[in-house]
């Protein structure tokens, strides 16, 4: 099967990581480079107790887990589809009892949709997904770009590296964050799915800074991607943004976190 | 969100301008990032997994790692970095191990084309456990009277995760760890028997109700 696809007024590529899942890597939205890279480095799980005790309610006595989704963890092919208006890759990712569909879902209007359906019962009810997205933008050149985030009923730039979490506003649109080039005015707009008490990561972009392959820092450090941030300024320069979420699992699982991105500027 | 404990100055591929000179790129034009070679981003063959691990293992940098044999290739995937990086064109591998003599993770960048190490990290990070050291924690665990007297008839090793404890008394704070998930089918785990594997020792066995 070829890694490159040109439907739906898309072209990327795509590939199997070890880790991070499907990568997709440099794709164009009507001849315009949008994407650079884009991967699911991790997907990590928290469990929590449930006690009687008032001062442990919801205590997490134990640290965090994960196991890559990759060729290790690969169930099946990579599927390649059609749909009404665009095509997808999607993949399903088995570890015990978590389980794991990823979707790239390319429309012919501009839309991306990388998401993550999440089933299985795990080991037992009280635990916490926490997939993370990492996205290169190129929106039409590397450089020339900045992060704006919804906030007070307008759009407001960011100046330096940050962590954003969805705070309940939004654009007429849904949106919460975006990244624009000052070249082409044109933007990228995340729409955070209403149940994912997401967050963003905005990360002035270094040659080198890709999937670190764990969430896991020196004992007592930040975790991935929250160590990368400083203080560095955004502003003009080349984007990385992490989108995370946090979904508790409950019965009514499956569910499928993960943003829509629309592409909108470009001719 | 200012707590970081890596500080974004420490920036891998940046600091490789010593070896720049090595060979010239193997295209004569420095790409723009709109016109990137797509098969800089094809996995590695398995001639060039070796060219890398050989160039990784040779370098005198390491000299004690691989003079000593403790350590895992955890992952070694391509790497493309963008222009106007000099590097950019470069067909890379990252490679990534983790060496127990020194318990240190190896963070490396391999240049193919010019045949060196083009960065070199060594720092306290956990990365992702190898496969190798997976199946090390199963064979651990099932080897452990604790974890033997708690399997019940048809339970079975279901996963091999990550793990890492929350606060410093546990041992998995600061020391390289692996959880074995037991259970009897994909749907219903029993037991959990955290691995310490710089030791090989099981260092805790919990029912899987109670994680």
């Amino acid at each position: 099967m070829s890694n490159l696809i040109e439907e739906a007024n898309w072209k990327f590529h795509w590939r199997l990581t070890e880790s991070a899942g499907i990568m997709i890597y440099l794709a164009d939205f009507r001849g315009h480079r949008v994407l650079w890279e884009g991967s699911m480095p991790y997907v990590t799980i928290d469990h929590q107790h449930e006690t009687l005790d008032v001062e442990q309610d919801g205590a997490e006595t134990h640290g965090p887990w994960w196991v890559p989704l990759g060729t290790r963890s690969l169930q099946g092919p990579v599927r390649v589809q059609s749909f009404r208006g665009g095509v997808e890759l999607s993949a399903s990712f088995e570890a015990g009892p978590y389980h794991y569909t990823q979707l790239w879902r390319f429309h012919d209007d501009g839309r991306i949709c990388p998401w993550l359906t999440i089933y299985g019962p795990g080991v037992h009810d009280q635990h916490t997904y926490h997939p993370h997205w990492r996205f290169d933008f190129d929106l039409d050149g590397a450089r020339g770009d900045a992060f704006e985030r919804f906030e007070d009923s307008r759009w407001q730039r960011v100046e330096t590296e940050g962590w954003f979490p969805y705070g309940g506003e939004a654009d007429e649109g849904g949106n919460v964050w975006r990244q624009v080039d000052f070249g082409s005015g044109a933007a990228i707009n995340i729409r955070p799915h209403s149940w994912d008490d997401a967050e963003v990561f905005a990360i002035r972009y270094h040659d080198g800074e890709w999937a670190p392959f764990s969430p896991r820092n020196a004992a007592g450090s930040a975790t991935f991607p929250a160590a990368y941030v400083g203080d560095e300024p955004l502003d003009g320069d080349d984007l990385t943004l992490w989108y995370v979420a946090h979904v508790h699992f409950d019965q009514s699982f499956p569910y499928t976190a993960g943003p829509w991105i629309r592409v909108e500027g470009l001719a | 969100m200012a707590n970081r404990g890596r500080s974004p100055k420490q920036r891998p591929v940046a600091r490789v301008a010593a070896t720049k000179a090595s060979r010239p790129a193997r295209r004569g034009r420095e790409p723009d990032v709109t016109e990137a070679d797509p098969t800089l981003f094809d996995p590695l063959t398995p001639g060039e997994v070796a060219d890398a691990l050989r160039t990784l293992t040779e370098d005198r940098r390491l000299g004690s790692m691989a003079k000593v044999g403790r350590y895992r290739i955890i992952c070694a995937e391509p790497l493309v970095v963008k222009p106007p990086h000099w590097m950019a064109g470069h067909r890379l591998a990252r490679v990534v191990a983790y060496d127990y003599s020194t318990d240190r993770a190896v963070d490396a960048c391999i240049d193919l084309d010019a045949g060196v190490v083009a960065h070199l990290e060594l720092s306290r990070g956990q990365p992702m456990l190898s496969r190798d050291e997976e199946e090390l924690a199963i064979q651990v665990a099932m080897a452990d009277d604790r974890v033997r007297d708690k399997l019940a008839l048809g339970d079975m090793p279901q996963m091999t995760m990550h793990y890492w404890g929350r606060n410093p008394q546990d041992i998995a704070f600061a020391r390289r760890s692996a959880a074995v998930v037991f259970g009897r089918d994909a749907n219903h785990s029993t037991l959990v028997a955290v691995v310490d594997l710089l030791d090989n020792l099981v260092t805790q066995v919990v029912p899987a109700e109670l994680w």
